[in-house]
């Protein structure tokens, strides 16, 4: 059904200039706002900010551990090694398939976790659990965003808004408030994540290795 | 009363009511939210008065109570303050502070719900924080109480378009929905205001 503006009844001009005078909002309490938010953020421990080298390092590190299973399918062993290549013994050969797996690896990882978590609102229950799997999931996911993974911006962009999410589980306690798993959930409904990673990882991603 | 114009994000909305003095000096979103990501905490604030007129409005329609607006906007500036280094840029930083607001706001209004439906499963009577619609002869308070009692989707959009002079086009990227879906929202929440009024359309 097509719906426009001018499909309005009389009464609409009626009720929208009614309305208007329906909870007026007074001047802004911009002061005492501000103090309260400075306040409540002061009272918060402050995240220290990362070394750029150590994303690089772990990065390499992360590929190597979740890539275990995953290298040998990476990178595809030369029929004719070189002597020289030979004499060298094994070098590290973390190429852009490997994190392309260690990626796809990690959203698959993600996405079972952030289903699990979804339903898991519907009952009241302690949700340590859930934060310390989700520090986990944070900081591959750090690592990530610091890779070649990240160069494709749809990748980038959901392992960013997988990255605000998870920050949000890892920050929760026993005593959270039930207004901060509301958050959390408008969160990952609102940003599609679980849609998003849904598309992103190939079907038997994951759950198949027994990731969760 | 004239809807401030929403497509301007550093324009102090329904500027008629406050305090000219405290209009903040229009500023350049991309430079503040680069010195805030500095760490610069005069950019913070600056950040903050150049937008929390346009989200007050926007939280206080929504919630009707001082101090719940109160807490929903400073719930909303602690999530952007937390989240800006994730700010893409992809809509402009009021609409995606308008964006949390909602948010928050809507969560807001669901904790008030389930905290008043057991309030008055406590209670008795059945009617505490409630008066019924018909029992009030006044068509402003029936119309709040009308309002109050649409859908939370419906209501943003009739606040948004309605009450504030937002565009579909605006309450859309807020919303993350289709602009026709605003559209039927709006037409939709109309529909049930005129249908709890239509005895005062009568008269």
């Amino acid at each position: 059904m097509p719906v426009h503006d001018d499909d309005r009844d009389p009464l609409d001009d009626r009720i929208r200039e009614l309305a208007r005078d329906v909870n007026v909002p007074p001047p802004t309490p911009r002061d005492e706002m501000w103090q309260a938010i400075a306040s409540r953020r002061r009272a918060r421990p402050a995240r220290a900010p990362r070394p750029r080298w150590i994303p690089w390092a772990a990065a390499a590190a992360a590929v190597l551990a979740v890539g275990i299973g995953i290298g040998r399918l990476s990178v595809p062993e030369p029929s004719h090694p070189s002597p020289a290549v030979a004499d060298a013994g094994p070098a590290p050969r973390v190429n852009a398939t490997a994190y392309r797996l260690a990626a796809e690896e990690h959203l698959a990882q993600s996405e079972a976790f952030l289903t699990l978590f979804r339903a898991s609102l519907e009952r009241p229950g302690d949700h340590r659990l859930a934060s310390a799997t989700a520090r986990q999931l944070l900081a591959g996911n750090r690592l990530l965003l610091d890779s070649p993974a990240a160069r494709d911006e749809a990748t980038r962009r959901l392992l960013e808004d997988l990255e605000l999410v998870l920050a949000e589980i890892a920050q929760l306690s026993p005593g959270s408030p039930a207004q901060d798993l509301d958050l959390i959930r408008d969160g990952i409904e609102r940003g599609d994540v679980l849609p998003r990673l849904r598309q992103a990882v190939p079907t038997g991603t994951a759950l198949n290795h027994g990731a969760l | 009363m004239t809807p401030a114009n929403p497509s301007a994000p550093h324009v102090v909305r329904g500027a008629a009511q406050h305090d000219d003095s405290q209009a903040p000096e229009p500023v350049n979103d991309r430079e503040l939210i680069g010195r805030v990501l500095a760490g610069d905490p005069g950019a913070e604030r600056a950040l903050y008065d150049a937008h929390v007129d346009r989200v007050f409005r926007l939280v206080y329609r929504m919630a009707g109570d001082l101090d719940r607006a109160q807490d929903w906007v400073q719930e909303t500036f602690i999530r952007a303050f937390d989240r800006l280094a994730g700010f893409r840029g992809d809509s402009a930083l009021g609409t995606w502070l308008c964006s949390i607001a909602i948010s928050v706001s809507l969560n807001g209004l669901r904790q008030v719900r389930r905290a008043r439906d057991r309030e008055v499963a406590l209670d008795d009577a059945g009617l505490l924080g409630h008066v019924p619609i018909q029992a009030d002869p006044d068509l402003r308070t029936r119309l709040g109480q009308a309002i109050e009692a649409l859908p939370d989707g419906y209501r943003a959009v009739f606040v948004m378009h309605d009450v504030e002079g937002y565009t579909h086009e605006e309450i859309a990227r807020t919303l993350g929905v289709q602009p026709g879906t605003s559209k039927a929202q709006l037409f939709r929440a109309r529909a049930r205001l005129r249908e709890a009024l239509a005895d005062f359309a009568r008269e």
